[in-house]
């Protein structure tokens, strides 16, 4: 078993270790510590890392992308079946499959970092003991092994702490994954969620969970060295980022966040000086998720246009 | 028939869903996710076959799928003691 493993490793080793290198020989030509720049390469893995994963992220906002279409549908299906949360579930992800729309990011962007962690779970840990692993040689572990921030090893771990510099660090970065994790849960939660999934046994499970989890990730936290809560610090912080950025543009119907991005369109078409048809706009606040602004003024207007036939006193201004 | 390494996934997939789960919130483009399919896969076909399913099942799960509906296909024969285990 630790054989085969090691046979899937050995090639994450190398490419962690690459990645981990170039960032490090980048670096390495400020005037920094070695440690620093260790440290700073450590943070440039993870930005190549996440940078890698974008297109997944690209993917799912393009299928989520006609959420506000499918909405009536699925206010449709919350009515028929709302006493049956299997039935609801099952029909709602039908009607996900069938038009194409699926608002979830499936576990692959999780599980392809998984290794990714590991991989460099053991090149500190390896570090830490001076051995030589993937293209970090000799100089490099040794390198890696005294490598200081803030008077802390990187390679270190809270359980066996050298100073007390790494306890101090250790517990700012455990407080800052947790926190970083409990932010983005929380957001998503408190913007991105319909007021009717926020009741219910199941939303009450989750709300007693975002704060008990953090707990949980700190403990699981406390053993792993300093440079791998960095990573997973900075991870958390691009995931925070992510987020902010969907949340803001494709906010799922019906939430807080769909009601801000509305006003703010609705803002933005006033400053644009289309106020006469803000007026307009306003009842049906609820409208293409974004893109092409421009384009779909006129449509929308001529729509306007042919009911304005019909009540001829109204005179409206053609584009 | 005792199956220790049923018990085990059983428990492990347990763990995962009360305390790693929830993390990450849903992030599953099918019903049941992944984590139940397995959960009910490994009770319903042994910890062989349901892993088999269950590995199947999380290679599907991918942004380029269309997600949908997707539950644990029933055991192909009568012989096999499908008894709710819980």
């Amino acid at each position: 078993m630790g054989d085969l493993l090691s046979t899937i490793g050995t090639p994450l080793y190398y490419a962690i270790s690459a990645i981990w290198l170039a960032w490090h020989r980048l670096f390495d030509l400020l005037p920094i510590s070695s440690g620093w720049s260790w440290t700073l390469a450590i943070i440039g893995l993870t930005i190549t890392i996440r940078a890698l994963l974008i297109p997944l992220f690209v993917k799912q906002i393009k299928s989520s992308r006609n959420m506000q279409l499918i909405q009536p549908k699925v206010k449709e299906l919350q009515k028929k079946y709302g006493h049956d949360r299997e039935r609801l579930a099952q029909e709602t992800m039908k009607l996900y499959k069938d038009t194409g729309t699926n608002p979830f990011a499936s576990c692959l962007p999780l599980i392809l970092q998984m290794p990714i962690f590991l991989s460099l779970f053991h090149l500190l840990r390896n570090a830490a003991d001076r051995h030589p692993k993937g293209f970090l040689d000799q100089a490099d572990v040794d390198q890696i092994s005294g490598g200081k921030i803030f008077g802390a090893g990187i390679s270190d771990t809270l359980t066996h702490p050298d100073n007390t510099n790494v306890v101090v660090l250790a517990v700012i970065l455990v407080i800052s994954m947790t926190a970083t994790t409990f932010i983005t849960q929380r957001q998503l939660m408190s913007k991105n969620m319909p007021a009717d999934a926020m009741s219910g046994p199941y939303a009450q499970q989750q709300k007693l969970l975002l704060y008990v989890l953090p707990i949980v990730f700190a403990v699981g936290g406390i053993a792993f060295p300093i440079g791998l809560m960095l990573y997973w610090t900075t991870s958390n912080l691009w995931t925070m980022g992510q987020q902010f950025y969907v949340i803001r543009n494709n906010p799922a119907p019906g939430t807080p966040a769909a009601q801000a991005k509305a006003d703010r369109d609705r803002a933005k078409a006033v400053r644009h000086g289309h106020g006469d048809v803000a007026v307009d706009t306003a009842a049906p606040a609820v409208e293409a998720p974004e893109e092409p602004r421009q384009r779909q003024q006129p449509k929308r207007q001529t729509r306007e246009q042919r009911k304005q036939s019909s009540r001829p006193n109204q005179p409206k201004k053609d584009q | 028939m005792i199956d220790p390494v049923k018990f085990v996934l059983v428990g492990l997939l347990k763990a995962y869903r009360l305390l790693i789960s929830p993390l990450y919130g849903q992030v599953c483009r099918y019903h049941p996710s992944c984590s139940t399919y397995a959960l009910h896969a490994v009770e319903v076909h042994g910890s062989l076959r349901g892993s088999w399913l269950a590995v199947r099942r999380v290679g599907r799960c991918h942004p380029w799928a269309a997600g949908g509906y997707d539950p644990v296909p029933a055991p192909r024969s009568s012989r096999v003691h499908t008894g709710p285990s819980h």
